[in-house]
């Protein structure tokens, strides 16, 4: 282990190669950060619960704006956000030290907490498209009345699906983790990247007329755009600490994967395809970037452990803007 | 199951504040014995870590976690800087931070300030979520792999409440660990610095004593003799939500701004 004092205590024996300059003074090179906890049940949930509110979203935009044109899509999409939405609380659950007591994260109403914020969201949300769901799936009153109480509701729940969206990434840049702290561009890296995920999702399963195909299609391509413009800037910001991503243990599944496979490849396919109409491609492209999603929510989820495993990275972040000594 | 879950419903009226306390950890005092260390387990009941050679000097506890809540830290310096060689000790321990992120992460309520000002994790609300443990700027917090729940130093909430001195104050030997009202402590702190600068030792100084514009001051605060990395804490440690509104509105702006071009392609003919 190379350390201050090792190196130092190695400068009496004069076979051992001494650098000449100073050492960084640490204790032993040992990080003094904890590591985050959190797993495949968290990175599950960023990626399922970004499809249901961006599908949830999307819907209730289709449904104001598009009139009657995408009718069938705004049906689709909502069961869909229903959908993904149901594995996500035993998700959250399962990842919890006591899951006995997950319903103490109703106990309080905290804004200063992302993490209170995103469970009062998610069970508003999780309320309301429910409702939104069951509405559509019988007739229980008049078309037209019924028609509207769905849209009341959707609208009511825009907001806290809007949230769903939102807070993930703000969650994480709101701790200590080098690679996430700070982080201003994790917000809409997360979300854009949910939105993304819905895109396609609903390309797969929500639309067969060519009209609704085609805005879907518009709306992926913007999103997908944001996403990978907020992944530069954060990798940008993120500098020296995004090492784990850039250059070290998720490096491979970055570039290949996420950079690749999930942004770069689609877009070819994408325009290869555009007027040919080739379903089995287009087809290719939509899974390799729900794939490319996945793969950027697994990485930045767990790149909090390596980062906070290494102690450079530690004392970076809580360097002073002057040195005290 | 049932009672038990509704308890933590129940807010019954929190006692009267008190005098704020806190610690004083005047590193050039320790002598490495490791009895805080023993008394915090001893007191509090915390399981053994097991034992392991870590070849860092007596440092065999290595860091503080769910079962360790005072921990040893020994520096070996045989020959930096200009000063002769010395062997620096401190007693590391939960900040208590006077605007404490793990306090801010909480999202269960589970982090509360006692009436000591002391920041003190509930056992019985807290859900293990984990969020303090990465929110602590300091590495404080740690949840358990046998309870599943977060856990650190009290301030020894249990004996404060009896009008007794914190089992590691109480337990050391040379008074490098000082327990009392945050303000006479700091009024120590600086005369005791003062002191040493008097008697040549230029180097010690205060760590944690006053606020600055990145940080809260603590209620654990140190006298330490070289830079905080030495001793593994953090140089200027930043508080995690510092920014959050804006990176709330740089999240949101995001999102609605996609929202809006989607509705206009949505609503195309």
């Amino acid at each position: 282990m190379m350390n201050a004092t090792t190196t130092e205590g190695r400068a009496l024996t004069p076979s051992v190669f001494v650098p000449s300059s100073v050492p960084e003074k640490t204790y032993y090179d040992l990080p003094f950060l904890k590591r985050p906890t959190w797993g495949w049940e968290i990175v599950l949930y960023f990626f399922l619960g970004g499809i249901s509110a961006g599908a949830f979203i999307l819907a209730g935009l289709a449904d104001f704006f598009g009139g009657n044109r995408h009718r069938q899509f705004v049906r689709r999409a909502r069961y869909l956000s229903l959908g993904t939405l149901l594995p996500c609380p035993p998700l959250l659950i399962a990842d919890l030290g006591r899951p006995a007591k997950f319903s103490h994260m109703l106990r309080v109403f905290k804004p200063e907490s992302p993490m209170n914020t995103g469970a009062w969201a998610l069970f508003a949300y999780g309320q309301l498209a429910g409702i939104v769901a069951v509405l559509q799936s019988r007739k229980l009153m008049p078309a037209r009345v019924q028609t509207g109480a769905e849209r009341a509701v959707s609208l009511a729940a825009q907001p806290f699906a809007l949230t769903i969206l939102a807070y993930p990434g703000v969650l994480l840049s709101t701790t200590s983790t080098p690679i996430w702290a700070n982080r201003r561009f994790l917000g809409p890296l997360i979300g854009m990247s949910s939105l993304s995920a819905a895109c396609d999702s609903l390309a797969l399963v929500a639309t067969d007329k060519p009209q609704t195909a085609a805005a879907l299609d518009t709306v992926g391509r913007i999103s997908h755009a944001a996403e990978a413009s907020f992944l530069a800037a954060y990798i940008r910001q993120a500098g020296e600490t995004a090492a784990p991503v850039t250059r070290g243990r998720h490096a491979p599944l970055f570039w290949a994967g996420v950079v690749g496979a999930g942004l770069i490849l689609p877009e070819l396919l994408r325009s290869k395809t555009r007027g040919t109409g080739s379903r089995k491609t287009s087809l290719l492209g939509t899974v390799l970037s729900l794939a490319g999603g996945l793969a950027l929510k697994w990485i930045v989820v767990h790149s909090g452990r390596e980062s906070a495993n290494d102690p450079s990275a530690n004392r970076a972040v809580s360097r002073a803007v002057r040195p005290r000594h | 199951m049932m009672p038990e879950l509704l308890d933590a419903w129940k807010r019954p009226e929190p006692p009267e504040p008190q005098e704020a306390t806190g610690f004083f950890t005047d590193t050039t005092l320790c002598i490495g014995c490791k009895a805080c260390e023993v008394a915090c387990k001893q007191w509090n009941q915390l399981p053994s870590d097991g034992f392991h050679w870590t070849g860092n000097s007596y440092d065999n506890t290595v860091k503080l976690s769910a079962s360790t809540w005072r921990h040893v830290a020994f520096a070996e310096q045989f020959e930096s800087n200009g000063h002769p060689p010395r062997w620096l000790m401190m007693s590391d321990v939960c900040k208590h931070c006077v605007a404490a992120p793990c306090y801010d992460a909480c999202p269960t309520g589970a982090i509360i300030y006692n009436e000591f000002g002391s920041v003190y994790v509930q056992d019985d609300i807290c859900n293990g979520c984990a969020y303090c443990v990465v929110a602590c700027p300091f590495g404080v917090l740690d949840r358990s792999p046998e309870d599943g729940g977060a856990h650190k130093c009290t301030l020894c909430y249990d004996r404060q409440k009896d009008g007794m001195t914190p089992a590691c104050a109480k337990a050391c030997p040379t008074a490098s660990i000082q327990f009392g009202p945050v303000e006479t402590l700091r009024q120590k702190a600086r005369e005791r610095v003062r002191e040493l600068h008097e008697r040549g030792e230029q180097d010690a100084y205060l760590y944690g004593t006053e606020s600055t514009p990145e940080y809260s001051a603590l209620h654990s605060m140190f006298l330490l003799k070289d830079h905080p990395n030495v001793y593994n804490l953090p140089e200027a440690p930043r508080r995690p939500a510092a920014q959050l509104r804006q990176n709330y509105l740089v999240s949101f702006a995001a999102a609605l701004g996609v929202a809006v071009a989607s509705a206009f392609v949505f609503g195309r003919k």
